[in-house]
């Protein structure tokens, strides 16, 4: 091989990123700890994440609020990853259609007990909300339905407005 | 629409990582061997395309003026497509596109990426490097925070065909990997070649439920590329075995998985291949039964197997009960992957999709060596998808 030179570099970029019409979404998470989708009014899809126009009727959406109980369609676990998360395998992530909504969100899925036929499809799963919430997807995760009591004792978590 | 034909094919070998060449030097060793090949000069070519998936790998935001400065295309156009792991198959149905529409008698259509100069300080690594690379590629708001990758994301539609049909299994996406890895001994350009067991794969450690490392494709360093040819010029440079891009479909389905009808299937794999099907003027239903060969995005075993039911090898749901039965192998109903595929040859992103639909013009020449397969009905396919979810799809159908 011939001789060669390397250098040590990195590309770094700030942003001050504006969510635009999906922001609702996000202020409410912060807020209320509430999960907004966004529904149709011609052909009744309520998609979650929210858009603020349907795509097949090019219609604008109205925000409806959604239940934070909803089943895991798919899921997988994650044992080995990209730099940014590496530290946190293994972890759980999967596809939910929350109830009211007509698609599924990604999102991650936290269990005491993470094996394959704990997070698996057809689980029922509940949204369990960080405390101290940024106006992010990482605010809230899901948990299986079972194990929502115990999350919502730990002191950086909390249950979501339908407790209350 | 003009007729347009592949007249030469040129690619580096697919390494780990050429620490001694840069992206624009891996292009240059393609082009002029694709060049050459053709028995032209880059001074006869009207235009190039270029297939560059990803500005991180490359640490340059259009990486493509620099590659067209270097292999000296001046003066011509040269344009860049970005399609994710379909950069390849999009590259040459645009570069097909130039030479139909008459905009271009000679194309080069050339493919590169240079993934491993991504480095991990953490693990003393290049991989995680490479793979935040790609997320970047996930939705920045919705996906990327919650640690999806490639694996992820690909894992997430052979999950959920697995529980719809109850195939792949972990034994059949084993056996893609097995073939694929063995195919790669006869690919004297192939980064992996490997002769494994059912064993060896199950038994390879596991990096998203249920693939396993040997389910995985390997990140490559290389660069591909094809001179594509108008009729005229097919005659006019005397070439004695031009081979015919007869079909070209490609297709993109919903970005957001969560939003699709079926999250196990990919509709832009059926409309991309039967899209090229109708074009070429093969049946859907008989697509097996009227190629020699077929070289697809085997990006992770279980996909393979997914492809072969959508893009009409075999019904859907069948597609594990096809490698059982052995229809892919070397010497089975339709071989797939003699390459190696993405697995056994390597996936160097821009450049693999133009591997592929070269590596389909090589056997339809009979130039392809140990991994030859007979061609008796002259016909091939190279499939490419990529992006997130796998939402793009490419299907390139080849003729002599």
């Amino acid at each position: 091989m011939a001789e060669y030179h390397e250098i040590e570099d990195q590309i770094v970029m700030n942003y001050k990123y504006s969510m635009g019409g999906q922001s609702r979404f996000f202020i409410e998470l912060k807020e209320n700890k509430r999960i907004m989708g966004a529904k149709c009014p011609t052909c009744g899809t309520v998609y979650c994440p929210p858009r603020i126009a349907c795509a097949r009727c090019y219609q604008p959406t109205d925000w409806v609020p959604l239940q934070d109980t909803g089943v895991i369609q798919v899921s997988t676990l994650v044992w080995y990853s990209t730099s940014a998360f590496i530290q946190y395998v293994p972890y759980a992530v999967g596809y939910i259609t929350l109830e009211g909504a007509s698609t599924a969100m990604n999102q991650s899925i936290f269990s005491e007990n993470l094996v394959p036929s704990q997070i698996r499809p057809g689980q029922k799963v509940r949204a369990v909300f960080k405390k101290a919430r940024e106006g992010k997807i990482t605010d809230f995760f899901f948990v299986p339905i079972d194990e929502y009591p115990i999350w919502i004792e730990k002191p950086e978590f909390e249950g979501g407005t339908s407790d209350e | 629409m003009r007729k347009v034909a592949i007249i030469g094919f040129g690619m580096t070998p697919f390494r780990a990582r050429w620490p001694d060449k840069t992206y624009f030097e891996l292009a240059y060793e393609a082009a002029s061997e694709a060049l050459q090949d053709a028995g032209i000069t880059i001074k006869d070519i009207d235009s190039a395309v270029y297939g560059i998936y990803n500005d991180l790998f490359e640490r340059q935001f259009m990486p493509d003026i620099f590659v067209n400065d270097y292999i000296g295309n001046i003066d011509k156009p040269g344009t860049r497509v970005t399609t994710g792991g379909a950069t390849g198959g999009f590259t040459v149905r645009t570069g097909y596109a130039e030479v139909a529409s008459g905009l271009a008698d000679l194309t080069l259509v050339l493919g590169v990426e240079k993934c491993n100069d991504c480095y991990d300080k953490q693990t003393g690594t290049t991989t995680p490097e490479v793979l935040k690379a790609i997320a970047f590629s996930a939705d920045m708001t919705w996906e990327f925070p919650l640690g999806m990758l490639a694996a992820s994301s690909y894992v997430t539609l052979v999950n959920a065909h697995f529980y719809k049909y109850g195939t792949p299994t972990e034994e059949q996406m084993a056996k893609v990997s097995i073939k694929n890895h063995g195919n790669a001994l006869n690919n004297p350009k192939a980064q992996a070649p490997m002769r494994l067991t059912i064993e060896d794969v199950l038994n390879s450690r596991i990096i998203c439920y249920p693939f396993k490392l040997l389910d995985c494709c390997l990140y490559s360093e290389a660069s591909a590329a094809l001179v594509l040819a108008s009729e005229e010029k097919v005659k006019e440079l005397r070439i004695e075995n031009p081979i015919w891009i007869a079909g070209v479909g490609a297709a993109c389905t919903d970005a957001f998985i969560g939003n699709r009808k079926s999250i196990g299937a990919l509709p832009s794999n059926i409309a991309a291949a039967k899209q090229a099907y109708r074009m070429a003027g093969i049946e859907y239903a008989n697509v097996k039964n009227a190629l020699d060969v077929a070289e697809l995005h085997d990006a992770f075993t279980g996909q393979e197997v997914i492809s072969y039911e959508e893009l009409g090898f075999v019904e859907y749901g069948k597609g594990g009960e096809w490698i059982d039965e052995g229809g892919p192998e070397m010497g089975g109903e339709l071989p797939v992957n003699p390459s190696g595929g993405l697995i056994g040859c390597g996936h160097a992103v821009g450049a693999t999709g133009i591997m592929s639909t070269g590596e389909a013009y090589l056997q339809l020449t009979e130039r392809a060596g140990k991994r030859q397969v007979p061609i008796t009905k002259g016909r091939a396919i190279s499939h490419s998808i990529g992006g997130p979810g796998a939402a793009y799809s490419a299907v390139i159908v080849m003729e002599r």
